[in-house]
């Protein structure tokens, strides 16, 4: 039989997605009641009054709510999920704003109609009255605090946090040469194709409350919907339809909406549903990326990195539901690849009357590895070597893993990489990308009047983060094998790779197994999908369930066959001795054997009834033992497990118009062993034109009002084909992770986290001055090509190493 | 008490007749979704910019979310779920994007099949560059487009190796 | 649920006072008011057909007034119940000279309410209750001003004694007998008829 582990199989989604057939959320409940909100234009201002008058001439309208409808517990802060120590001035929302409103797009009061279209009547006849406030808006004013976005956080300080290790001053003191950078990161999205959505019904006879939502953890949604509207867990269902993208948005949770649907649901006796549209994506979900940061590095003169200092400001957004969780991966993953000396990094997390943040696919990494390798670059360009050359000689080396760096990381463990090989990797990608050879490139380029320039970026992602995930394998009387995991899947192809790992734990057809994911009713104890690591978590988890179940298969075949377990082997789904093709008994009909039975409930049950089996000096069911031929693992590792890879980009820029153009987009990626290549490099790809988006396309614009300038896709500029690399050479590099049983790592995010800081390293290349903030547009290129010009016209001539004409 | 006068529609969806009673301002995409409960159609942004929702009217791609149901009276629409074959199997379009792994979450993935179905009828042998040109309007965050592009490659292959013009 | 307004009435506070206590224009003016009966010297059974949206049903209520002070002040206590839900109010009324020949009434209800249409939200219900109250007293002042006469009983209709019943079409000659009853009847039935809410532990305004 052919090994699955490792083979780039066909996905089994694909044939009822490519019909049409998918479920997403808005697919379902076409009997549900619709809603709609009205939500604050203001970033910041007092609600004074709300007038819905003129909404009850709304044929089809059924409510309309505000916070003081809100009973118990849902009229509470929503939770603030992960806490921190140092998250000493933490707020949340209120499921409806609750007399002050600090965002553009906050719901203030919830509509519900026979369908949306008449929500949107209703919610566009309401009047709110606001009496409005100064807004704080962009990192530079929540910086200065000439106006507080809550009034009792002093400085618009969420938290400050120091971690550090080694005495960062004296070896500053101490090195050769310093700089001193200032670099920024604008604000972006996960902006998936699918927006947010939920269905909630309630059934009074059962009281069970069962709601659909298209979100990257559903158990995370459960337990927050039972403590809000008092329910026992047991009692709450959340299923995960099919879901048209996450990116990271989605596992925040939970959403005001997702509370309110299916207290609405309850109260009105009828399905609620909830879809939103772009606009209400632009301004009510979440964003992530704006950071800015001021670094003090000190080398030697072979580029040596002796120590470094980061001290950066992160703009939360209005409110700070998912925690520190961002500037800590920044913090933490900005080390990447290298072995700093000293080092020293604080954050202040601050509120802004903008959205919220909450991670998006990175996860505060892309902001962490342009700073790192800015300064990278920033030390070869002051020393004349070679920009690889210097990484090369920062590096951890092999024989040092694993390395414990002494910090602590956003899973709450120490940062120790557990593997990889880093100057292998480079070696791969120089070669991959002809990086010694560039020079004759560019000098045929500049003869030809062109400008072009290659960069290169490194990072470390720590994946397969706990706290634990659990899987379940069960073998029916058919044959059929029925898996389930907690976890979510938003189009990584989790019914493919997880049917891989257990066909071949179990030995069965891939065809014959059947993957659930994110749906309590079948497994109920997980955590989500998110920091690469569903490969990892419910990947091993899953494995584990199903060699229990294959030992349980072993088990009792071997009974039945009256041999050793040791000699069987299951190929096909059928048990057989190995070497000999006649004692042989299909995985079926040990599943029926494996229960013992007073009903026969088909023919095939017959064979496991009480006349026809059973040793009648033991007990049916042995003490240690349990009917069934079924598996159920729990992953729960002692750490994260550190994938890395590095990217290398040319870049090409048109000498009069700025324009940008990448020629060539090479990746060479190290994420363990891979279940399934095809997917891996599927989700490279993905990742890497979300990178390029990040880099040169893709910021919310919000004026100094607070209003989001760009929230719709004609000015939210997201990459279409014309603008992703014709191609993504990629590479790799597989070492296996010591951590789990399947030697993986996680793959998810990997593509996006170093775009900005290669691309920014080759236009660096290219026109010969610093790039210093992300993302850069042609106009931004070109204003600091006139910056530049000008810079050197009035030093007497350029002081740059330029590599350009 | 607002009342929206309702309209007699008759739509030809994938070759079949379907009577619906909307109001004036109810969009095609809506009206595919939830009234003839066709829901493979998508609803990316309702701006058309896009192109998740696109289907075909009488074989040209169009954004069913800027179409109001009202106009497409007596047109002839093409849903991804009419892109499958007589026998029920994959059309080369669908064939193709299973081969190369051209779809991840699905969502954007309808858009693409309506509107590369129409551009390999008119261009049944596309180059790579004229293979991009053809999704240029379609918006993906999933898969960074690079299988999509193989996908409209191979898709013209299939067609060509069946024999038909797909 | 708390829900107080005002409304000025075009007539002395005695014909206003003697408007109110009428049954005949009571079932007349009550928005959605299909039946009035007496049941007791101050108390009334009706029927009303109204609200708005979902919480639009038909309930059947009882009145019962006290505290009347004629012609300024009651109070009225009245509770109905209908498929979407239930409510019980009490309503203080005052009635105040304007001095030009016009009364101001003041209204003033509290009331609570249950039942499937409980949850349609405070505001909703709040503004449902008051838009009734208004087309209420906008029906009475037309009553009053002449603009809109309470006809006499169709032809062909034997009315029961102290059953009053709305007429199936418009505006008909005012000619009831006045009676000293349970003044703001519909006001009140306007308010319970439509209110519905307070499930979950709803907090009362």
């Amino acid at each position: 039989m052919t090994r699955m582990f490792g083979e780039p199989v066909t996905r089994v989604e694909d044939d009822r997605l490519l019909r049409g057939h998918g479920a997403y959320l808005d697919d379902l409940g076409h009997d549900a009641l619709a809603c709609a909100f009205v939500r604050s234009p203001h970033a910041h201002a007092d609600v004074l009054d709300v007038d819905v008058t003129g909404a009850l001439d709304v044929d089809g309208l059924v409510a309309i709510y505000t916070y003081e409808d809100l009973p118990g517990r849902l009229a509470e802060p929503l939770p603030l999920l992960i806490p921190h120590p140092a998250l000493t001035h933490g707020r949340t929302q209120y499921a409806l704003a609750r007399g002050v409103v600090n965002h553009v797009g906050e719901p203030v009061v919830m509509v519900v109609a026979r369908d949306r279209y008449l929500a949107e009547d209703a919610a566009e006849r309401i009047i709110v009255t606001y009496r409005p406030l100064p807004a704080v808006v962009g990192i530079p004013a929540a910086r200065a605090a000439e106006h507080l976005v809550h009034p009792d956080v002093p400085g618009n300080v969420a938290a400050n946090l120091v971690q550090a290790v080694g005495d960062v001053e004296s070896a500053l003191a101490g090195a050769a040469h310093l700089l001193e950078l200032d670099l920024s990161i604008e604000r972006s999205a996960s902006t998936p194709m699918e927006g947010r959505g939920v269905l909630a019904r309630w059934d009074p006879e059962s009281h069970r409350l069962r709601m659909w939502t298209s979100t990257q953890t559903s158990t995370g949604v459960r337990a927050a919907v039972a403590a809000k509207l008092g329910l026992a867990l047991v009692d709450v269902d959340v299923i995960t339809p099919d879901v048209g993208g996450g990116f990271g948005v989605k596992i925040m949770h939970p959403w005001p909406e997702e509370l309110l649907a299916p207290w609405a649901a309850m109260l009105l006796g009828r399905p609620v549903k909830f879809v939103e549209d772009r606009r209400e994506h632009f301004i009510s979900s979440a964003h992530e990326r704006a950071q800015q940061h001021h670094v003090r590095v000190g080398f030697d003169n072979d580029g040596h990195v002796l120590g470094l200092d980061v001290r950066f400001w992160h703009d939360h957004g209005a409110y700070i539901p998912y925690g520190l969780i961002v500037p800590i991966i920044t913090s933490t993953q900005l080390l990447g690849p290298y072995k700093p000396g000293a080092y020293r990094v604080e954050f202040d997390s601050l509120y802004t009357n903008t959205l919220m943040v909450t991670p998006y696919r990175g996860a505060g990494r892309p902001q962490g590895v342009f700073v790192m390798e800015r300064t990278m670059d920033a030390i070869a360009a002051f020393l004349g070597l070679d920009r690889a050359l210097v990484r090369e000689r920062n590096f951890i080396r092999p024989d040092e893993m694993p390395y414990d760096h002494g910090l602590m990381f956003q899973d709450g463990r120490p940062l120790i990489y557990d593997s990889g090989d880093y100057p292998a990797s480079l070696e791969k990608l120089k070669k991959l990308v002809g990086w010694d050879e560039f020079e004759h490139v560019r000098d045929a380029a500049r003869a030809d009047g062109r400008r072009v320039g290659i960069g290169l970026a490194c990072y470390v992602e720590g994946t397969g983060v706990g706290p634990y995930e659990g899987g379940h394998v069960v073998v029916e009387t058919t044959g059929k094998v029925k898996v389930a995991t907690g976890l979510t899947t938003q189009g990584q192809g989790h019914q493919t790779v997880f049917a891989q790992i257990v066909a071949d734990e179990l030995g069965v057809p891939m065809a014959d197994v059947e993957v659930v994911t994110g749906d309590t009713r079948r497994f109920g104890y997980a955590v989500g999908t998110f920091a690469s690591r569903a490969a990892v978590m419910s990947g091993s988890a899953i494995a584990l369930a199903a060699r229990a179940a294959r030992a349980k298969a072993l088990k009792v075949a071997a009974e039945a066959l009256e041999v050793d377990a040791g000699d069987l082997e299951i190929v096909d789904g059928i048990v057989r001795v190995v070497g000999s093709p006649g004692a042989a008994i299909s995985l079926g009909t040990v599943a029926v054997l494996s229960n013992p039975l007073r009903y026969a409930f088909d023919d095939a049950a017959k064979a496991a009834t009480q006349f026809a089996v059973g040793d009648v000096s033991k007990p049916p069911v042995a003490e240690d033992d349990e009917p069934g031929v079924e598996g159920r693992g729990f992953f729960s590792p002692m750490q994260s497990t550190f994938a890395s890879g590095m990217h290398a980009v040319v870049v090409e820029t048109d000498p009069d118009t700025a324009e940008i153009k990448i020629l060539r987009y090479c990746v060479v990626h190290d994420c363990g062993r891979l279940i399934n290549p095809r997917i891996v490099e599927g989700q490279i790809h993905g990742g890497v034109a979300q990178g390029v988006g990040g880099a040169l396309y893709e910021r919310m614009v919000y004026d100094e009002a607070g209003q989001l300038q760009n929230a719709s896709f004609m000015d939210f500029l997201m990459p279409y084909v014309s603008e992703v690399p014709e191609r993504v050479e990629i590479d790799h590099l597989e070492t296996p992770s010591p951590l789990n049983p399947l030697g993986i790592k996680g793959a998810g995010e990997a593509g996006v986290i170093p775009g900005a800081a290669a691309i920014a390293s080759a236009i660096q290349d290219a026109e010969g001055f610093a790039i210093t903030a992300m993302p850069i547009s042609p106009s931004d290129l070109f204003e600091l090509r006139r910056r530049h010009e000008r810079a050197a016209r009035a030093n007497g001539g350029s002081h740059e190493r330029s590599t350009a004409e | 008490m607002t009342e929206e006068q309702l309209h007699d529609v008759r739509l030809t969806v994938n070759g079949a007749a379907h009577q619906v009673r909307v109001p004036a301002r109810r969009l095609l995409s809506d009206c595919l979704r939830h009234d003839v409960r066709l829901t493979g159609t998508h609803v990316g942004c309702e701006h058309g910019v896009c192109g998740a929702c696109t289907v075909l009217v009488d074989g040209t791609p169009a954004r069913s979310c800027l179409i109001l149901a009202v106009t497409a009276d007596g047109l002839d629409i093409t849903t991804v779920e009419g892109l499958t074959e007589a026998d029920g199997s994959l059309s080369p379009v669908q064939q193709a994007f299973e081969d190369c792994h051209g779809l991840q979450c699905g969502f954007c993935t309808p858009g693409f099949l309506t509107t590369i179905t129409a551009g390999l009828r008119r261009k049944p042998d596309p180059t790579e560059a004229e293979a991009r040109e053809m999704i240029g309007g379609n918006l993906c965050r999933c898969t960074g487009y690079q299988n999509i592009v193989r996908s409209v490659l191979r898709a013209a292959e299939i067609a060509r190796a069946r024999g038909s013009g797909s | 649920m708390k829900v107080s307004g005002d409304a000025m009435l075009h007539a002395p506070v005695e014909k206003v006072w003697t408007a109110l206590n009428d049954p005949a224009v009571l079932v007349r003016t009550i928005p959605g008011c299909e039946r009035l009966e007496a049941t007791g010297p101050d108390s009334y059974r009706m029927v009303v057909t109204a609200g708005v949206a979902s919480i639009r049903g038909t309930y059947a209520g009882e009145v019962l007034l006290s505290e009347r002070s004629a012609p300024h002040s009651f109070l009225m206590t009245a509770s109905g119940a209908g498929a979407p839900g239930t409510v019980s109010t009490e309503v203080r009324v005052l009635l105040a000279d304007v001095g030009d020949g016009s009364t101001r009434l003041t209204y003033d209800a509290d009331a609570v309410v249950g039942g499937v249409v409980a949850g349609v939200g405070q505001r909703m219900l709040v503004g449902v209750a008051r838009r009734m109250a208004g087309e209420f007293f906008s029906s009475v002042d037309d009553v009053l001003t002449g603009a809109a006469p309470v006809a006499a009983v169709a032809p062909g209709v034997t009315p029961e004694p102290g059953v009053f019943v709305a007429p199936p079409t418009a505006a008909r000659p005012f000619g009831g007998d006045a009676f000293v009853r349970g003044a703001l009847v519909g006001a009140a039935i306007a308010l319970a008829g439509v209110l519905v809410g307070g499930l979950l532990g709803r907090r009362r305004r």
